[in-house]
């Protein structure tokens, strides 16, 4: 008992006179007593402990001033610096053995904080004074949800299982009803289902309605014997059981933040986490990460290897078959060696447990916890959804309950919120069915992006085309192991076929593209957009998807008219791939006769954007009539302007005209006036294409080169290369 | 029955005025406060209400309101019933893109959301931000023309059956 003595100078009240009152000088006083008192006395705690270890059943409880005094030590101790193992025992037993009266019982459960660990003889017991039966419902009730409370803190469960026939049958008790479901979840191992407890739990099912605590335990049921719970249920089902730790959660959050060196808190093994190692504390009441709980498990005649035990990548593989997983399956999730192992043993109930976990926290402690506006609050779940991030993007598929969860809070999102993470996770959403994407996925953020600033604008076209990426990625990869039967990610089991893919990303590339013109009426500006098109252009070549979708026309002529060369140097590159892309679809689709087929209509606006840009940029010629851009003769006079047609051409488009002055000055210094025309004459067009593109404008090359059959640099070797190479130098 | 009508009045030069109303007045001050804070291009007048009809007194020297804001506290039942008796003084007219609903304490799932609003500082910031990029649309101010009534059919919010959560 070396701790209690440890414990015993933290009693500095003396039992029975706690005076609120008292003055500090009175407290000193009195601590001066009792220092004396101790020197003489063994200590108090130690004491009450042994008194309450020896009350008899039927003694009197009214007006038993000792037994009252004797509580009131533990109690204060228990608050304080919470229980050791064996006190624990004592008062387990004490409490419902109903010795000392029915209110003592739930009063000491109520305080029953464990300091360390829970030993499991004490839960056994506890378990067997249940079964006597004497109890009053609602201490029955509060000592399950206290065991599910101290759940984790349990050091071995082994005897926990062997007796999970008799905690089976309390099921049928209606108020213990959802605690037990919830313990038996936490508890079953394969070997525990049968047919006559699944038929038990679906005749209450029967009686008492579809709870979700009683859909959630079937469902792990089923999971080990899919054979044995042949009713359907739901793929996703929602958090079911209900809370249990409200009556300690603070006392127990206290304690073990006061014992933070005390208690054995593992640094959750990782190999490369990429996040700092931060202390995790186990508060029950916030979003953490649980530490993987470091029990000892000497106890067990199972040769199984616990999770937490391992050490690096080897030892993992040398056990795999032998792993247990922790019960607390939140742990895992910041360690690549535990992702790792879940990722091999494509284990469901692991990752039906883990799902839920992850729903339940993100549900309750997330979304239903009220904001208080506190900065560690935030920068908590910060860091407990990036956790979040690197587990997806290390197992490189996101876990399901992310996707129901960002589907609920996207409609309450403010767009502010820890927008960075919840835009990367966004883009972590596996493929679902077109049918949903317009109620789950576009019109929540299409709130939220026409009012937002254009940085927000920009980020949620990025985070779309991250997710138009990964899809194509996976896409990619899936089709050449599998058929044209696609199924998504391994735990759903959802089947998609080909051309439902090809919806899916159509409707991604229209929305996108509706964001992007709308966007681009709102704000005048935006580069971003363009990234998405380089993606959509070669989905044929790189992604061999046999899809092309051109940019609407809200993004192709704002692109093509744009004051910055950026823009029309990506869209040349763009229009460059789209070429061919569609040349290489159209020989594949002569030569091989393939079952797609690329619409006519493709072609024709390939061919109208292209005339477009050809005509605009090279023969100065961009208002043609019965194009999209044509203007009225008229209006185009009133505006005064000398050579309209000419204004969008290589040499006097607004962005490239700096880089006409700049050549003009070189050839000619000397030269008041500014002729721009003067450059389309003969050799000095062809110095004015190479110079312009050795600025980097690679993709406006690229196009004119294919489309125009120009090349630049590649001119005859006669003297005058040499000296035009003299003036660039 | 006085009611409020969008287009009665003549707008000031460069001005956009902009109405919260909310029952409670926890949200408003803290909003107004960020709105006039901004940077904008244009001036901002921000006018404070609990509810409506607005009183009778003020109504000749009242400048045109461009956006009217309903602040609701979804932990309040008594919120969302002032707004909707607010709501039927409200001409018709107001409702093709002169209203914009606010929703803070929202954690709940709710369709048909607008706007909603976390209470911390930075999110009344953001909302702030939003709430000038509505009313620059809804005053007529916005560079490329873009009407209130073309910006609220694109953030409009279908009415959906309750999805199968499957």
């Amino acid at each position: 008992m070396a701790d209690l003595s440890n414990l015993a100078g933290l009693g500095s009240e003396p039992s029975g006179e706690i005076d609120s009152s008292a003055s500090s000088a009175n407290n000193r006083s009195l601590r001066l007593a009792e220092k004396e008192r101790r020197k003489g006395e063994a200590d108090p705690f130690g004491l009450a402990v042994k008194y309450l270890s020896q009350v008899e059943a039927g003694t009197v409880v009214r007006g038993n001033d000792e037994l009252e005094r004797n509580m009131v030590v533990v109690e204060t101790v228990a608050l304080s610096k919470g229980l050791p193992p064996e006190v624990i025992t004592v008062l387990l037993d004490l409490a419902l053995s109903l010795n000392a009266g029915t209110t003592n019982c739930t009063r000491v459960l109520k305080f029953l904080i464990p300091a360390t660990v829970v030993p499991q003889e004490a839960i056994v017991k506890g378990a067997s004074w249940l079964c006597v039966g004497k109890m009053p419902m609602n201490a029955q009730v509060l000592f399950v949800r206290w065991v599910l409370t101290v759940f984790d803190l349990i050091d071995c469960k082994d005897n926990l299982r062997s007796i999970y026939g008799f905690i089976f049958s309390f099921v049928t008790e209606e108020n213990l009803c959802p605690f037990i479901c919830h313990l038996l979840y936490l508890l079953t191992m394969r070997e525990h289902v049968h047919p006559y407890r699944v038929r038990k739990l679906l005749d209450i099912q029967a009686k008492m309605g579809r709870q979700p605590f009683l859909t959630q335990l079937l469902a792990l049921y089923k999971v080990y014997h899919p054979d044995l719970v042949t009713l359907s249920l739901p793929s996703r089902v929602r958090t079911g059981f209900k809370n249990h730790n409200s009556t300690w959660k603070v006392a127990l959050s206290a304690v073990q933040r006061k014992n933070k060196g005390a208690v054995l808190v593992d640094q959750s093994l990782s190999l490369d986490v990429k996040e700092k190692p931060s202390t995790r504390k186990r508060k029950l009441h916030h979003l953490a990460i649980p530490p993987l709980s470091s029990a000892f498990d000497s106890n067990s005649n199972k040769k199984v290897f616990r999770l937490q035990e391992l050490r690096s990548f080897k030892e993992l593989l040398e056990n795999i078959h032998n792993i247990e997983l922790p019960a607390q399956m939140g742990s895992l999730l910041g360690s690549a060696l535990a992702l790792h192992y879940l990722d091999c043993v494509q284990d469901e109930s692991a990752s039906l447990r883990l799902n839920f976990w992850l729903g339940h926290s993100l549900q309750e402690e997330f979304l239903l916890c009220p904001v208080d506006g506190s900065s560690d609050n935030t920068s908590e779940t910060c860091r407990f959804l990036s956790t979040i991030l690197f587990s997806q993007q290390f197992l490189q598929e996101g876990f399901s309950s992310t996707e129901s969860f960002l589907y609920k809070f996207l409609s309450v999102w403010d767009g502010c919120l820890l927008r960075p993470q919840i835009l990367d996770l966004l883009s972590d959403i596996p493929l679902m069915p077109s049918f949903y994407m317009h109620k789950l996925l576009f019109e929540p953020l299409k709130q939220l992006y026409f009012t937002s600033t254009v940085f927000f604008k920009c980020s949620v076209i990025e985070c779309l085309n991250s997710m138009l990426v990964k899809w194509l990625t996976w896409h990619s990869v899936s089709a050449l192991e599998g058929g044209l039967d696609i199924s998504l990610n391994s735990n759903s089991t959802m089947t998609m076929t080909l051309s439902g893919f090809m919806d899916s990303v159509m409707e991604l590339v229209r929305f996108v593209g509706l964001l992007a013109s709308e966007g681009l009426r709102l704000e005048n500006s935006m580069i971003n957009l363009i990234n998405m098109m380089f993606v959509v252009c070669d989905m044929f070549l790189k992604y061999s998807l046999p899809l092309i979708i051109m940019p609407p026309a809200g993004v192709f002529y704002p692109a093509l008219f744009a004051t910055d060369s950026v823009s029309v140097d990506r869209l040349g590159y763009i229009m460059y791939r789209y070429r061919k892309n569609l040349t290489l679809a159209k020989k594949q689709e002569q030569q091989r006769e393939q079952t797609f087929h690329i619409s006519r209509n493709t072609y024709k606006e390939f061919n109208r954007n292209l005339q477009a840009m050809v005509n605009s940029m090279w023969n100065s010629w961009w208002s043609i009539p019965g194009s999209d851009i044509e203007i009225d003769k008229d209006l185009i006079a009133l505006s005064k302007v000398a050579e309209p047609w000419c204004r969008f051409d290589l040499i006097h488009h607004p962005a490239l005209f700096s880089y006409a002055i700049e050549f003009h000055q070189r050839c000619w210094p000397e030269k008041k006036n500014v002729d721009l025309g003067s450059i389309k004459i003969g050799k000095y067009w062809n110095w004015y294409m190479e110079f312009l593109f050795n600025q980097g404008f690679d993709g406006l090359n690229n196009f004119i080169r294919t489309n125009t059959g120009h090349s630049s640099g590649l001119s005859s070797q006669d003297d005058s290369s040499a000296s035009y190479r003299f003036l660039f130098h | 029955m006085a009611l409020l009508t969008p287009y009665s009045k003549v707008p000031e030069l460069n001005t956009a005025t902009v109405l919260l109303v909310e029952n409670e007045e926890e949200l408003q001050s803290k909003l107004a406060n960020a709105l006039v804070r901004n940077e904008n291009d244009f001036n901002v007048n921000v006018r404070l209400a609990r509810k409506l009809p607005l009183p009778v007194e003020n109504k000749e020297t009242r400048p045109r309101i461009d956006l009217i804001v309903f602040i609701v506290n979804l932990l309040s039942e008594r919120s969302l019933q002032s707004v909707e008796s607010s709501l039927a003084h409200l001409h018709s007219d107001c409702f093709l893109g002169k209203v914009c609903f606010l929703v803070t304490d929202g954690r709940c799932v709710l369709r048909h959301v607008t706007l909603s609003v976390s209470q911390t500082a930075d999110g009344v910031n953001a909302a702030a931000v939003r709430l000038l990029n509505i009313l620059k649309v809804s005053a007529g101010m916005s560079p490329i023309a873009t009407t209130a009534l073309y910006l609220s059919s694109l953030t409009r919010c279908s009415v959906t059956s309750e999805l199968e959560e499957d």
